[in-house]
């Protein structure tokens, strides 16, 4: 016996495969028609500083992180059940060698995605590369507020259609700083700052000074230093800085230069007077050990430290096994470019995984994997991380005093500090020194 | 803090006088200019880091600090392998060719450190650390610092001995003064050519090997030297020995005094006195 199918029935199925492929037509427009899963691994590059002056303090421990992760994602069963075939390329050799590097990898070796870059110079020269190759690129670790800005707020966003940054930029650290001193040193009376004598110091140390004119008018510049990138001796920095006796001293020294500063003033007896304020000084206690000095203001360019637990759970558990995993390969806790770079190869994972679900299965093309990385949100080890329109990370901070404890030989963060996200990354399509000035 | 911006200026004068009294003594007697002269104060640093980190928790305190005598020994012996397979062939050819096979060799000589140290930094502060500070009138000095500035001293002082009082060392000045009349009356140019490039590659390495207490040793670890280094020879004057001491105090007072009191212009600073003196006195303040 046949069921007989009522008109009214009928029109109601009708109607109901009608919408379905309206939607279905509108779901492959947005995110376009997704390819089958191919059987072959998915090409990363991970590009880094494998040798030079910012190799050991920020490339080793990235390239560490990614290979680690990327291991732990083919254990897992890789993306969409596609294993990742991660090739790690060195960023040293200067921005032109970049550039030539970055097309290889799109237009030669045919990567999916290029995950890299911690000199804000790379990142500012291969970003636009993305949209002119047609290649997906993830910069992990340059701070540089100015790769997404444009030239005056309000300004268009996204910049590049095909490039992103999975981190938040300087403005957050240095925000961060200012908002700390106000906080926990509001009666200083000088301030001083020693940065390094190209874009990142110059940069870092604007949003600073924008800041503390803001929030601590009453505080005086007294000496602003701009020692060369790679130098080796501070002593007539240190002692310059002694002469003009400021509370606190702003820097965003790194690598050999934040180690040979924090010997070299150690000696010279500059932490009895001075405190510093690093805005990405996280690294470096544990890089220095037990002489490096306390009481020394230290930001975590995020949250990214390996004490810190996030508020979400599944964030906290990921904290926990990250920092077990990378303490049993390496030997040490995992610094800020390791959380970083956790940040780029998950962002992708994150992304892949949810622009092939929009899409109704299958391997998501390169447009919607762009579309499904933007306003991506998902936990990390260091907290919930969204990637907003602009294509830049949004994080909250971590700020703390470097104190000594029995259980680590190296002094850990004391009197710790979450600066919300909203409170120290300006909004979407605002530069960040007009942000900072804007505010009442 | 007078004090300290004036002891600050020696210790950075006594670093650039090692490096430039090297440059000078290869200038004098080689008339080669040595662009890898940076290179060979990296090597310096990269070997006595090398060797700190390696012996230098298990040696008494005393021969911590004759290992930093390794920095001038092997890169002695690396000047000695350049000078007999690079350099050998530059002395009748023209300066052109002199920069850019030294320049070469710089390139070169940064390849082989990273192929021996790879790219990490060498951190070996155990001779800074062990010989804490001095109290100088009130003020907190690393006494490591002034151990730099007396080592130079003595190095100044023997080399000043050598040059003067010893055969070698008078015939090394006469190469300088007048290359053929030391060939006309029978000097071994050749060999007293290697010696002057061995011992200027010794004295880069010696000053390597004494920084890389106070700073980690890496890539790209020469190339601020070399062109400071430059400058103290601009200042001073080729192939003098007095020009070197000069212009490296010159240098030294201006960067320390230059970044206390006008920061911004300290660098551009030293390039004009240089700029000066290369148009009132292009031979140097002590030139010949």
């Amino acid at each position: 016996m046949t069921k007989e199918v009522s008109r009214r029935k009928f029109l109601k199925y009708m109607g109901a495969t009608a919408l379905t492929a309206g939607s279905l037509g509108t779901t492959s427009k947005v995110w376009g028609q997704a390819k089958p899963i191919p059987k072959d691994p998915i090409k990363i590059a991970a590009v880094s500083f494998l040798t030079g002056a910012a190799a050991a303090p920020f490339g080793i421990p990235g390239d560490n992180t990614y290979k680690m992760c990327a291991d732990m994602i083919n254990k897992e069963g890789g993306i969409l059940g596609r294993k990742i075939d991660l090739q790690s390329k060195d960023e040293a050799g200067g921005v032109d060698a970049q550039v030539k590097l970055c097309r290889k990898l799109i237009l030669e070796d045919k990567v999916d995605v290029v995950l890299g870059y911690i000199s804000s110079a790379s990142c500012l020269a291969v970003l636009p590369l993305s949209d002119e190759l047609g290649g997906l690129i993830i910069a992990y670790d340059c701070g540089t507020h100015e790769l997404m800005e444009g030239a005056k707020s309000p300004f268009d966003i996204p910049k590049f259609k095909l490039g992103f940054r999975s981190k938040a930029h300087l403005g957050i650290d240095n925000i961060a700083l200012a908002l700390y001193i106000k906080k926990y040193y509001p009666n200083i009376k000088k301030v001083a700052g020693i940065n390094q004598d190209y874009a990142w110091g110059r940069d870092s140390w604007l949003i600073f000074e924008t800041a503390m004119k803001k929030l601590m008018p009453q505080v005086q510049v007294v000496k602003t230093l701009w020692p060369p990138l790679g130098n080796t001796d501070f002593t007539a920095h240190i002692s310059a800085l002694m002469g003009s006796e400021p509370d606190i001293v702003h820097s965003s020294l790194w690598g050999g230069d934040a180690v040979t500063f924090s010997k070299q003033a150690l000696g010279m007896g500059f932490f009895k007077k001075i405190r510093m304020a690093y805005s990405r000084g996280e690294p470096y206690p544990q890089e220095v050990g037990k002489d490096y000095p306390e009481g020394q203001i230290i930001c975590c360019a995020g949250t990214h430290y390996f004490l810190h637990t996030p508020k979400d759970k599944t964030s906290a558990d990921l904290q926990k096994t990250f920092v077990t995993e990378y303490h049993k390969r390496y030997g040490k806790y995992p610094s800020y470019p390791c959380y970083h770079a956790y940040q780029a190869i998950y962002a992708y994972k994150h992304a892949v995984e949810k622009a092939s679900n929009a899409a109704g299965g299958g391997w998501p093309t390169i447009e919607a994997i762009s579309k499904a990385l933007t306003g991506l949100s998902f936990p990390t080890p260091s907290g919930i991380l969204t990637i907003r329109e602009d294509h830049n990370g949004y994080e909250d901070c971590l700020v703390g005093v470097s104190k000594l404890t029995p259980k680590y030989p190296f002094p850990i963060l004391d009197k710790t500090e979450v600066f919300p996200a909203a409170q120290v990354n300006p909004p979407v399509g605002t530069k960040t020194v007009d942000w900072i000035n804007s505010w009442k | 803090m007078w004090i300290i911006y004036t002891l600050n200026g020696l210790y950075f004068a006594a670093l650039l006088f090692l490096i430039s009294l090297g440059l000078n003594i290869i200038l004098g007697v080689m008339g080669i200019l040595n662009l890898a002269h940076g290179s060979l104060y990296a090597i310096g640093a990269f070997i006595a880091a090398w060797i700190i980190i390696a012996i230098g928790a298990k040696i008494p305190p005393f021969f911590l600090y004759i290992t930093l005598l390794s920095g001038f020994v092997l890169t002695g012996i690396v000047g000695l392998i350049m000078e007999k397979s690079l350099i050998r062939f530059m002395y009748k050819r023209t300066l052109e060719y002199q920069l850019l096979l030294t320049f070469g060799a710089l390139m070169l000589l940064e390849d082989v450190i990273k192929m021996i140290w790879g790219g990490q930094a060498y951190y070996a502060s155990a001779p800074f650390d062990l010989l804490g500070k001095a109290d100088i009138f009130g003020h907190v000095y690393p006494t490591y610092f002034l151990f730099v500035m007396i080592i130079a001293l003595i190095a100044g002082l023997l080399i000043w001995l050598f040059m003067s009082k010893t055969k070698l060392g008078i015939m090394l000045r006469a190469i300088s003064l007048d290359r053929e009349m030391a060939t006309g009356i029978g000097l071994d140019i050749n060999r007293l050519s290697t010696f002057a490039f061995v011992l200027g590659s010794a004295l880069a390495g010696l000053a390597g090997a004494l920084v890389v207490p106070t700073t980690p040793a890496l890539l790209g670890f020469g190339h601020e030297p070399l062109i400071l280094g430059f400058i103290v020879v601009v200042v001073g004057g080729l192939g003098s020995l007095k020009g070197a001491l000069v212009g490296a105090l010159l240098v030294g007072f201006t960067r320390s005094f230059g970044i206390a009191i006008f920061p911004e212009i300290e660098l551009p600073l030293l390039f004009l006195i240089a700029g000066i003196i290369l148009v009132v006195k292009p031979e140097g303040l002590f030139g010949r």
